[in-house]
C-alpha cells in the first residue's frame, strides 16, 4: 500500500474504525513515515478539539416550547387526515346526489346536465389520478428506506 | 441503545405521545444544533428538526427498537435539511453542491455550549466548508454516528466515508491554520 493510501486512513485510525489487520499494517507504516506521524498528530488534536465542542443544552422552558411545537404538528396531522376524509366523503355524496337530481329533472336543459356530469366525473378522475400519484411517490419516497430499518 | 430508550420507543409504537415527548426532549438540542450546521439559520434549523421529529413519529411503528433511535432520526433530519437546501437553491437559482449555507443568519451558533473565540473560529470554519465536507463533519462529531451509520445515512461506501472525512478534517485544519 502506498503512503497516500495509508494517509487516507489516518482519520479512520484515529476514530478506531480500522479492522485489526489493517490497523497493524498502519502502525507498521507509522514507524517508518514521519509525514504520516505528523498528520496523525494533527488530526488527533483536531478530533479532540471538535469532540470537546458540544451544543448548548436547552433550558427546560425551551424544551417545553420545542415539544409543544412538535406536539401541535402531530395533532394538526391527525386533524388534516380527518378533515380530508370528511371532505372526500361529503364531496362524493354531494356529487352523486347532484348528478342524480340533474339527470332526473326534465326541466334542466341538456347542456347544464352535460356540464354537471362532466364536472363531477372530471373531479373523480382528478382525485383518482392524484391518489395514484401519491401512492407511487410513497413507494419511492426518499424516507421509505430509513423507515424500513 | 439503553433499555430506557427502548422502552420509550415501544410505548411510542403503541401510540403514547408522552413517551415520544421524552425522546424529543432528549435529542432536541443535538438535533437543532446539527440542523443549524447544515442550514446556517437558527430558525430554519428549529423548524427542520421539529419537522424531522414529526416524520419520525409518523413512521415510528416501522422502527426497530433494538437499533439506535438517533442514528435513524439523523437520516430523516439529513434528508429534511437537504430538501430545504434544494428548495432554497431552486428559489435563488444557485448551485447546491459545494456551497456553504450562505443565506443563513450569519451569527455564531447560539447553540454552542462554550463560546470562546477559538470555538467561534471553529464554527465559522465548519460553516464555510463545502456542503459534503460540512455534512460529514457534522455527522461524525456532532451527531456521533459511526462510519457504518454515516455510510447508511449518506448512502456511500464506508471507504468513501473514510476518505471524505479525512479530506474534510484536512480542509478544516487548513482553514483554522489560516486564521491563526
Amino acid at each position: 500500500m502506498t503512503c497516500e493510501r495509508f494517509r487516507e486512513r489516518i482519520s479512520a485510525y484515529v476514530d478506531g474504525e480500522l479492522e485489526a489487520e489493517e490497523r497493524a499494517r498502519f502502525q507498521e507504516h507509522l514507524e517508518t513515515c514521519g509525514s504520516c506521524r505528523r498528520e496523525l498528530a494533527d488530526i488527533a488534536a483536531l478530533k479532540e478539539e471538535l469532540d470537546m465542542m458540544t451544543f448548548e443544552e436547552p433550558s427546560d422552558a425551551a424544551l417545553h416550547r420545542y415539544w409543544c411545537s412538535v406536539y401541535n404538528r402531530l395533532e394538526r396531522g391527525i386533524g388534516w387526515i380527518l378533515f380530508s376524509f370528511g371532505a372526500i366523503v361529503l364531496l362524493c355524496y354531494g356529487g352523486f346526489k347532484l348528478v342524480e337530481e340533474v339527470v332526473r329533472d326534465p326541466a334542466i336543459s341538456w347542456i347544464v346536465r352535460a356540464g354537471v356530469v362532466g364536472l363531477v366525473f372530471g373531479l373523480v378522475i382528478l382525485f383518482v389520478s392524484l391518489a395514484r400519484e401519491r401512492l407511487t411517490v410513497s413507494k419511492t419516497d426518499r424516507y421509505s428506506r430509513e423507515v424500513k430499518r | 441503545m439503553d433499555e430506557t430508550e427502548a422502552a420509550l420507543i415501544r410505548r411510542c409504537q403503541a401510540g403514547d405521545k408522552d413517551a415520544f415527548g421524552g425522546i424529543v426532549r432528549q435529542y432536541a438540542g443535538r438535533a437543532t444544533g446539527a440542523a443549524y450546521l447544515m442550514l446556517g439559520c437558527r430558525e430554519e434549523a428549529l423548524d427542520a428538526s421539529q419537522e424531522a421529529f414529526v416524520r419520525a413519529w409518523r413512521h415510528i411503528r416501522r422502527f426497530d427498537p433494538a437499533t439506535h433511535f438517533y442514528s435513524w432520526y439523523a437520516r430523516i433530519l439529513r434528508n429534511e435539511c437537504i430538501s430545504r437546501l434544494r428548495r432554497r437553491a431552486r428559489r435563488r437559482t444557485v448551485a447546491l453542491v459545494g456551497d456553504p449555507p450562505s443565506d443563513g443568519d450569519g451569527k455564531d451558533p447560539a447553540l454552542l455550549m462554550e463560546r470562546t473565540e477559538w470555538d467561534r473560529r471553529v464554527w465559522r470554519a465548519i460553516l464555510s466548508l463545502p456542503a459534503p465536507q460540512r455534512e460529514i463533519i457534522v455527522l461524525a462529531h456532532f451527531q456521533g454516528l459511526s462510519y457504518k451509520e454515516m455510510a447508511q445515512t449518506i448512502e456511500i461506501p464506508i471507504g468513501t466515508v473514510m476518505s471524505r472525512l479525512h479530506v474534510a478534517r484536512q480542509a478544516l485544519r487548513t482553514l483554522l491554520a489560516g486564521e491563526e
